[in-house]
């Protein structure tokens, strides 16, 4: 993980060009923070009131020291903002033919969807020696996409589409935060990530689609995977959503005060449209999740496995 | 006397009151008390971040807090007490007037102020809290349940018609109500600052107005600003927030610069270096101002190139406050300096630490660095450098400076000075971590973090810690000052020139007797050059 009181090891090309940048400009606020302070705690030892009627040289100002240092602040900021605009240009310009992962944010959990539609959740496995991009937005509010060791972040804002792009060289496990404050779990809103070797990454690519297209949809998985367990618990505790335990079969009441059996069909409905019927105490902030028949099945089978 | 009747005195005294330095005071205690919920807010957050799991207090609570400290300080404290203790009592005076151009309108910015401040902090008692940070961005803000974010947009809302008012009412006394002879350039560097921070308000508190109403009405009319399955766009709120908020920075600055020019020269006994570059400053501070806004959105969602000319305009606005502190450290060089209560809270204090907010500054607006920057503890650190380091430093430097004329009664040195070293350490031990933090990965506004950023956690919450002691030692030496403390007399530093150290401490309530020919400027300290030498060759 790095140094935990300084910029964690860079890892990307770009990520030692903004470092350059950074250091440059600490060189820079060093000097002048060294200038000042130094100036000030001179003339606060040096220029003391010796004796109650001392008073100070009636000097009003002088010309030439106050071109000076308003010219030079002035080019020193210009020089830093222009050694900055190459270093903008390879940010936005992503190279062509870079494999594309579309990134979804939500309340709570990261969505990564590769370009074979293999869907991954808060896990981002890439490959190493590839140009990357990240096509990023979201699915309810703003989120931020924040890589520290790549020194790269873009929010995640919906009904945009946001991007970033990168490339690695080095096999390592970092971690996706989530910069922008998103709620009740957004310090909880983070990805593993994941760099492998090409061939590496194939075998887990292949293996991703093989699970993909098995049978075996284990509910248990998917709502980990999905994020689901940020807001509800399994355990009768008390959360953001209702818990699930013993959830199946019993008698909810709604926002309007009537009363509905949790049966397959209302479950199903509020899965995959959560604002339908609210239940009474709880908001609705659910965002409306888009899984196929199968997924459905199986998540009313774990929820069915609770009771 | 009945209590009866001291009652009915008190309520015509205060509460009916239009004289322009009553109503400075209700807002600076008002402010004040704001300041120690505000200051409460802190701790709770502190305190949970003590530890890097979840504790102390839920993540909502945590989420509520925040939003909670950030809201009150800047919107119930800082900008009330610069502009309307600050403001209010000061400006009339220093300009030679018998109280504002609009008394009857003033008195009702300070009961908006009171409304509008009451509005937010009742919401705990209805349990509805707002809990989407000071900012508010849609579309969580619109999502948000119950009524914590129309209170919070109520309360905005009232507060900047009371601002709005407010700078009405001080653009129109500096601009007809100057005494004879008080030409521009012989206008306190304070009413300066606070002549560009009404503008400031006047023309960016419209911008945030209509933010916000945004929100309500996707809230509650079904609009669909925000809802972009509908063609809205949640950035724009995010301009528009900004192209208030941004300024507003300013507006908290900006007085607590002109406190500082004020106060340097008096106890250096040297004139202002400067004065026309220090005041021209900040109107180019002002006007710029309203060019920066979106260096807050460079990652939300802009090409990323169209955040270079807000880099540019960003690094530009470094320059002006670059001036002001080269000036003032040029006012000190060679002076008589005697370092008072007040004088160090605005040399070692403002100039000290603003110096590092304004370097911090640089980082998060060069465009790459920013990437990694934005959203993290490093902001954090850098703005409070600014807000905390630089315009409270100015505040208390103020409070201690003109707590004699507001009170005719002397503070206690000794106790003050204790309290400006206490208030210094710990400022920077709350703050300096979190620049370290922040570039280490961890973001802003998170309830719980990695474990490994425990220790410098721990260092900013023992800071937190001691700022508390050092503000209810404050309260102490304010209270029992103004009981118990030394008559002042109407100029108790001795030579302090403007205007108000010419009359009675406090000052009757008509201010003048008759109305001052001014004839200088404020700042003619100092023996000139020539009779300096004179008097070297005749010893």
């Amino acid at each position: 993980m790095g140094s935990s009181f300084w910029l964690p090891q860079p890892i990307t090309d770009l990520a030692k060009s903004v470092d350059s940048l950074f250091y440059i400009i600490t060189w820079v606020a060093v000097v002048i923070f060294l200038l000042v302070e130094i100036l000030l705690v001179t003339f606060v030892i040096r220029y003391r009131r010796k004796h109650p009627k001392q008073e100070g040289p009636a000097i009003h100002g002088n010309h030439r020291l106050e071109i000076i240092w308003t010219a030079i602040p002035a080019l020193i900021l210009v020089v830093i903002a222009v050694i900055s605009f190459p270093l903008v240009n390879k940010i936005q310009t992503p190279p062509k033919d870079s494999m594309e992962i579309q990134v979804t944010g939500r309340m709570w959990s990261w969505e990564f969807r590769y370009p074979n539609g293999v869907t991954t959740y808060n896990e981002l496995r890439l490959p190493v020696g590839k140009d990357l991009l990240f096509r990023i937005t979201s699915s309810d509010v703003i989120h931020s996409f924040w890589l520290p060791e790549w020194r790269i972040k873009q929010d995640a804002v919906p009904g945009r589409e946001t991007q970033i792009w990168a490339r690695i060289d080095k096999p390592g496990t970092y971690e996706v935060k989530c910069a922008e404050y998103c709620g009740t779990n957004h310090s909880q809103m983070l990805a593993k990530v994941i760099t492998m070797n090409d061939s590496e990454f194939d075998a887990w690519m292949n293996e991703q689609k093989k699970k993909a297209e098995s049978q075996g949809v284990n509910g248990q998985q998917l709502v980990q995977t999905l994020g689901c367990l940020s807001c509800h618990s399994t355990d009768g505790s008390q959360s953001v959503g209702p818990t699930w335990k013993g959830l199946f079969g019993s008698k909810v009441t709604l926002q309007d005060g009537s009363t509905v059996t949790a049966d397959e069909a209302y479950l199903k409905e509020s899965i995959v449209q959560p604002g339908a019927k609210v239940v009474q105490g709880y908001s609705n902030i659910m965002t409306p999740a888009q899984l196929n028949d199968q997924q459905v099945k199986a998540i009313l089978d774990y929820l069915k496995s609770l009771n | 006397m009945n209590t009866s009747m001291s009652r009915r005195s008190v309520i015509r005294e205060w509460v009916f009151t239009v004289d322009h330095k009553k109503i400075g005071i209700m807002y600076g205690v008002t402010a004040l008390f704001f300041f120690l919920l505000g200051g409460l807010a802190a701790l709770i957050i502190r305190t949970k971040l003590l530890t890097p799991g979840p504790d102390v207090v839920s993540a909502d609570t945590f989420n509520q807090t925040f939003t909670l400290h950030g809201t009150i300080m800047i919107f119930l404290f800082m900008i009330p007490m610069l502009t309307g203790f600050f403001g209010n009592y000061l400006i009339p005076l220093m300009i030679g007037a018998r109280d504002m151009a609009f008394p009857r309108m003033n008195a009702l910015s300070y009961w908006l102020f009171l409304l509008g401040g009451l509005i937010l902090i009742i919401s705990p008692i209805f349990g509805a809290i707002p809990d989407a940070g000071w900012t508010a961005y849609p579309p969580y803000s619109v999502r948000s349940p119950g009524a914590g974010i129309d209170l919070w947009i109520s309360s905005l809302h009232i507060l900047g018609i009371s601002s709005i008012l407010g700078a009405i009412n001080f653009i129109v006394t500096i601009c007809t109500m100057r005494a004879p002879g008080m030409t521009w350039n012989r206008l306190p560097l304070f009413v300066w600052s606070s002549l560009v921070t009404s503008f400031i308000q006047l023309f960016g508190i419209p911008a945030l107005a209509g933010a916000i109403t945004t929100l309500l009405a996707d809230r509650h009319w079904g609009t669909v600003f925000s809802v972009p399955s509908a063609g809205g766009d949640p950035m724009l709120y995010e301009h528009l927030f900004w192209f208030y908020s941004h300024p507003a920075v300013y507006v908290m600055i900006l007085p607590a610069m002109g406190i500082v020019s004020e106060i340097i020269p008096v106890f250096a006994r040297k004139p202002i270096f400067g004065y026309r570059a220090v005041a021209y400053a900040s109107v180019a501070i002002g006007f710029l101002g309203f060019f920066v806004w979106a260096h807050h959105m460079f990652v939300a969602g802009m090409k990323v190139d169209a955040g270079t000319p807000f880099e540019i305009s960003s690094m530009v606005i470094a320059v002006p406050s670059a001036i002001k502190i080269f000036n003032w450290l040029a006012t000190m060089w060679r002076g008589a300096n005697v370092y008072t209560t007040p004088m160090l809270f605005v040399t070692i204090g403002f100039l000290g630490l603003f110096t590092i907010g304004g370097l911090s500054g640089v980082y998060a607006a060069a465009v790459p660095v920013d990437m990694h920057v934005h959203d993290t503890y490093f902001v954090v650190a850098h703005f409070h450098y600014v807000l905390f380091g630089g315009s409270m430093m100015g505040v208390l430097g103020g409070i201690y400076y003109w707590f004699p004329k507001v009170f005719g009664k002397k503070y206690n040195e000794t106790l003050g000075k204790w309290i400006f070293w206490l208030y210094f350490i710990g400022t920077n031990l709350t703050f300096m971590p979190m620049h370290f933090l922040g570039l280490a990965g961890m973001p802003r506004r998170v309830y719980t973090y990695d474990p490994h950023y425990t220790l410098f956690n721990q260092i900013a919450t023992l800071g937190a810690y001691m700022l508390a002691v050092a503000v209810l030692m404050m309260i102490y030496n304010f209270v029992h000052s103004a009981l118990r403390g030394e008559e002042a007399g109407a100029n108790p530093w001795g030579d302090a020139q403007t205007l108000e150290w010419t009359i009675s401490s406090p000052p009757p309530a008509h201010n003048f007797d008759t109305i001052p020919v001014v004839t200088a400027s404020p700042y003619e300290f100092g023996v000139s050059e020539w009779v300096k030498k004179e008097q070297h060759s005749i010893q």
